[in-house]
């Protein structure tokens, strides 16, 4: 089995950490060396050292306070990849809405293949089978050698997780070190925006009009497939 | 002038004795269509294209088996295909030939579309945000030519287009860089061109080392689409029919809790137990219903206010009419 890390992003999860432990737990099977690796700020930082600690992986930091696009990022991961000699890339992607780009980017970056959208994953040997989600069709897929697979797979279900302490286990890995310059990263920095939720009929009506189904569309206009 | 790019997902006919779904590898001798969702991209590029003054190709990608690089013994119905995307809008319609079938997968047809967008160098690449190929294409797109990435965007302006995507990223004409654009919403006009150029280019097929072996039916709870739920407070007539009509017109499934289903509001394989973790692209919730949803999520609730991307409060049949007013009244 080829050497492998996961990236669990730069900001800590939306909603809930289940799908950060799924991630961490599907890592496992490729190893207990699999480096989980995050970046960002350092309460995050401890967070991800904490779930991965749970998991039974060790956990590699980039501490930053820089906001990227998906090719800012996917730079950062290919430099700890490089650093790691990590040639399997696991993704968690359901954790946040912006890392799905992120698979994608890393895997052009590092010159690998790619596999989004994996929903179950059994490495044997030299070969992963994989179960990959198309809408409301299971893929099954072969993978021979390294790649970069975007993972949503949810762990247990958790109420509150306790308050995660500065974890002294995590290897902290700057910028510099991994061979980036902050000046030159930051122009791939996105405008802060603004999260604010949509709170009107217009307002909801937009976000929904760009899922609305076309004419002659691929999706049925169905309800429960009945 | 410069190159707007859309790359078409094509998916094939129904077969004999089965219905064909978007994940389906097209065979050799399948009659194929455009995916609804390619014609969209291809609408927003032919409103683009007209205001910036650039040439809009369409783009497909399909398998030669015969190795003749002939577009016609690739395609069966290649006719009908051009017409249709002529009239869609296309100026030039692209046929990539690869020695591999083409599944919606990058190692299955990312060789060959790259070979593509070598030979165009676009500034503006299009893929219908719903589109089979599109997640595993449009990403990797943006990353190999430096692109920004808008997602979900559409076409908005007269004179002046610009494209627009959900969270307020844009790209206008006088921007400087390469775009890659997955299109959510577009204005499907009938252009009645038929004076169109036919590019047929051979280029390198598969990467082996990610092979599709099979598909099937997913179970509900591993869907990647969009989901209407009913929570176990949502089960009046009105607030059913609201949620049903609103379903059709996102193409989603509507799911709910064991109450929906014993209540018939849904069907007992559509029951999620409560706290069943999903992550569809876009969740809409009505009333009350405990799911386990993924941060990736878009989640909409009608009738509450926590944790979501936009939310409608008051009563659910009045909101979920407001909704679909809006949905089918909307003009892109």
């Amino acid at each position: 089995m080829s050497p492998a890390m996961i990236w669990v992003g730069s900001a800590a999860p939306l909603r809930t950490v289940r799908w950060l432990d799924g991630a961490l737990a599907t890592a496992a099977k490729f190893g207990a060396d699999t480096v989980a690796v995050a970046a960002g700020d350092p309460t995050w930082l401890d967070l991800a050292a904490d779930r991965a600690t749970r998991a039974g992986l060790p956990s590699a930091g980039v501490p930053t306070d820089l906001s990227l696009d998906y090719l800012g990022w996917a730079q950062v991961v290919a430099a700890v990849a490089r650093q790691l000699a990590a040639t399997t890339i696991l993704v968690d992607e359901a954790s946040r809405p912006e890392r799905t780009a992120e698979v994608a980017a890393i895997a052009e970056l590092v010159d690998k293949p790619q596999l989004t959208r994996v929903v179950s994953i059994a490495p044997d040997g030299v070969v992963v089978h994989a179960g990959r989600v198309l809408g409301r069709v299971l893929q099954t897929v072969r993978i021979h050698g390294p790649a970069v697979i975007g993972i949503r797979i949810p762990g247990k279900a958790i109420d509150e997780y306790p308050t995660p302490m500065p974890s002294a286990s995590m290897k902290r890995l700057e910028l510099a070190a991994i061979g980036l310059d902050p000046i030159v990263l930051a122009h791939r920095a996105l405008p802060p925006r603004a999260a604010t939720a949509r709170k009107t009929a217009d307002r909801v009506g937009e976000l929904l009009l760009v899922h609305r189904v076309h004419a002659h569309h691929g999706r049925p206009r169905t309800h429960g497939d009945r | 002038m410069a190159a707007v790019l859309v790359y078409v997902d094509l998916v094939a006919g129904n077969r004999p004795g089965r219905r064909t779904t978007n994940a389906d590898v097209i065979q050799p001798g399948d009659t194929v269509q455009p995916h609804g969702a390619s014609l969209a991209a291809l609408a927003a590029g032919r409103q683009v294209a007209r205001a910036w003054g650039a040439t809009l190709y369409a783009a497909i990608v399909v398998h030669d088996p015969t190795h003749d690089g002939k577009a016609t013994t690739a395609i069966r119905g290649i006719d009908a295909l051009e017409a249709t995307l002529a009239s869609a809008g296309a100026d030039k319609i692209v046929v990539a030939l690869s020695d591999a079938p083409a599944a919606p997968l990058w190692s299955s047809v990312g060789a060959t579309w790259s070979g593509v967008l070598d030979h165009l160098r676009p500034r503006l690449v299009l893929f219908g945000a719903d589109a089979p190929a599109t997640p595993e294409l449009g990403p990797r797109t943006g990353a190999r030519i430096g692109a920004r990435l808008l997602q979900r965007a559409r076409a908005i302006g007269i004179d002046d287009v610009e494209l627009r995507d959900r969270d307020g990223s844009y790209v206008r004409v006088g921007d400087s860089g390469a775009t890659v654009a997955l299109i959510g919403e577009a204005r499907v006009e009938d252009i009645c061109e038929d004076d169109v150029d036919l590019v047929v280019l051979a280029l390198p097929g598969a990467d082996d080392h990610v092979v599709l072996t099979g598909t099937q039916p997913a179970e509900l709870q591993l869907t990647s689409d969009v989901v209407v739920a009913l929570g176990d407070d949502a089960l009046g007539d009105n607030v059913v029919a609201g949620a049903r009509r609103l379903a059709d017109l996102l193409g989603a499934q509507l799911v709910g809790g064991p109450a929906a289903a014993a209540a018939g509001a849904i069907p007992h394989a559509a029951a999620f137990e409560p706290n069943t973790p999903i992550a569809p692209d876009l969740c809409v919730v009505v009333g009350a219903l405990a799911l386990d949803l993924a941060g990736a999520t878009t989640i909409v609730r009608i009738g509450a206010s926590k944790f979501a991307d936009g939310y409608l409060t008051g009563p659910l049949d009045a909101g979920l009419d407001e909704l679909v007013r809006y949905l089918e009244d909307a003009t892109p």
